[in-house]
């Protein structure tokens, strides 16, 4: 950027260690989002309709436009470690309304991703992966269910893994390509014992 | 009956047949009087559910989701479900994975060791979209499928998230459903049925379930679902109707639990659109199940049987 003769450099420094290069931002981090999430988050200018779309932000401290900025910032850290990362409910009605065409609910999603790497995260999500290594289904089926279903004239288990349990060998072979069943236990066996 | 005009295979997901099967067994009796064969799906297995699946690993997600849409793919058939959260991952996949080569060798390399390949060759509907789009049935069908008019009840909708939002995403081929701001197509599918739609403040708000939240954070999550019950309320409507089996139970178990948390207790019968068709049509309460549902059905039945 062109500067004038007189351009306060203290001011310069000022911005720079404030706004750009503090010591806990990683350069990568943003290049990182932007290729999980595949939007174009560098784009934002800090508007805020994000959060005033957001159904989370009224009761928490929650704030989607907080996490765009540490996105640009490459705070990395502060990003991947705050508990509010895990309150987006996927709604998508900031994404659906940025004016700048961003999807910051994807942004959350790839910063979730980046946070798993680091095993950070909530033990829901592992037990939802754990239910569908052994069954094929995040909420399985019961006998109450089974029972019902026939009082309904529909076989007891419904015609997916459940009926065809063969199915869910692939269904394994998929997360163990990942190492995703072997981390989610790895990892709820150092929270639960 | 004559041979069905439109064949689909039918993608159940997990909540509808495991938590509501008159979801299930409704959309298959319903449809097929409009028409609409709804094929099972052998050995699909759960979307995966997007927020908590795409939260870990994205290519799990987009994995997982493809080995679904190449059953499908294998029966050389387009597959149709009841599910919002199943469209973000069944839908949204298939659409990504169609333009991105990246993605699709990516997801092909894993599918390799299930022998199976990710081709891209057919396409994904919501039965709600089904219903409204006349290319396959169309609102006037809906009305003249009608042989018990739900008269009297007055019914607000609750369109859920991940079907239509983002719109800037979605090809649906009715322009109406693009509206994610004020949509009312499915307030027309209602008054097809003889009931009385019923607008409410902030219609297009999510139900509190989704993005893992509901597993990370209950009352936090059933925050969200209470300020809908508030407006829900204010609105004094019969029953609520939704297109998600998922946003069903936040809000139909979600009441006992905003009952349980809260102290405050609401008693609105929720139903899937296809629970209201399947009344509609002349099946009995008994032939939805909807004695599984958590809050009872009763005031509202009684009201249109």
């Amino acid at each position: 950027m062109a500067r004038t003769k007189g351009y306060p450099e203290a001011l310069d420094k000022k911005l720079r260690d404030q706004r750009y290069y503090r010591e806990d931002s990683n350069p990568e981090f943003l290049p990182k989002v932007k290729a999980i999430s595949r939007t174009i988050a560098h784009m934002c200018f800090q508007c805020g309709t994000c959060t005033g779309s957001c159904p989370s932000a009224p009761r928490s401290t929650y704030r989607i436009r907080q996490f765009m900025r540490r996105a640009v910032l490459g705070l990395e850290n502060e990003a991947l470690t705050d508990p509010d990362l895990w309150l987006c409910t996927t709604c998508y009605s900031c994404t659906d309304r940025c004016p700048r065409d961003i999807a910051p609910t994807d942004v959350i999603m790839a910063m979730r991703n980046l946070a798993f790497k680091r095993d950070i995260i909530p033990v829901n999500f592992l037990k939802t992966v754990q239910a569908i290594y052994s069954s094929g289904h995040g909420v399985p089926n019961n006998d109450v269910n089974r029972a019902a279903r026939e009082r309904l004239g529909l076989t007891r288990d419904p015609p997916t893994t459940h009926m065809y349990p063969e199915y869910i060998k692939g269904i394994q072979k998929i997360l163990d390509h990942y190492k995703l069943k072997a981390n989610a236990d790895r990892i709820v066996k150092e929270r639960e014992g | 009956m004559s041979e069905a005009k439109h064949k689909f295979a039918f993608y159940l997901g997990c909540i509808a047949p495991n938590r509501y099967p008159g979801c299930e067994a409704a959309s298959i009796k319903a449809m097929k009087k409009l028409g609409v064969e709804l094929v099972p799906l052998k050995g699909a297995s759960c979307c995966p559910a997007p927020g908590a699946f795409g939260s870990i690993d994205l290519n799990v997600f987009y994995a997982m989701a493809a080995r679904n849409l190449v059953l499908a793919e294998q029966m050389k058939m387009d597959i149709a479900l009841l599910c919002n959260g199943c469209y973000k991952s069944i839908w949204e996949v298939n659409h990504k994975l169609k333009h991105n080569q990246d993605l699709k060798d990516g997801v092909n390399e894993v599918l390799k060791e299930l022998d199976m390949e990710y081709k891209g060759t057919i396409n994904v509907y919501h039965t709600a979209e089904l219903l409204y789009n006349d290319k396959f049935i169309g609102v006037q069908k809906v009305r003249d499928s009608v042989t018990n008019p739900l008269k009297g009840a007055r019914i607000a909708v609750h369109y859920g998230c991940h079907l239509m939002k983002p719109h800037k995403e979605r090809e649906f081929e009715k322009e109406s459903m693009l509206n994610t701001e004020h949509p009312t197509w499915m307030e027309e599918l209602v008054a097809a049925l003889g009931a009385t739609p019923v607008e409410y403040r902030n219609k297009m708000q999510c139900c509190g379930a989704g993005g893992g939240v509901r597993g990370y954070d209950i009352v936090h999550s059933l925050d969200i679902t209470n300020e809908k019950m508030i407006n829900l309320k204010e609105a004094k409507v019969d029953a609520l109707t939704d297109i998600c089996p998922f946003c069903q139970l936040q809000f139909d178990r979600g009441q006992i639990e905003i009952q349980e948390k809260f102290g405050v207790t609401y008693g609105l019968p929720v139903l899937h659109y296809a629970e209201l068709l399947g009344l509609a049509q002349g099946m009995s309460p008994q032939d939805l199940g909807l004695d599984l549902h958590g809050i009872s059905c009763e005031p509202f039945l009684q009201k249109v049987l």
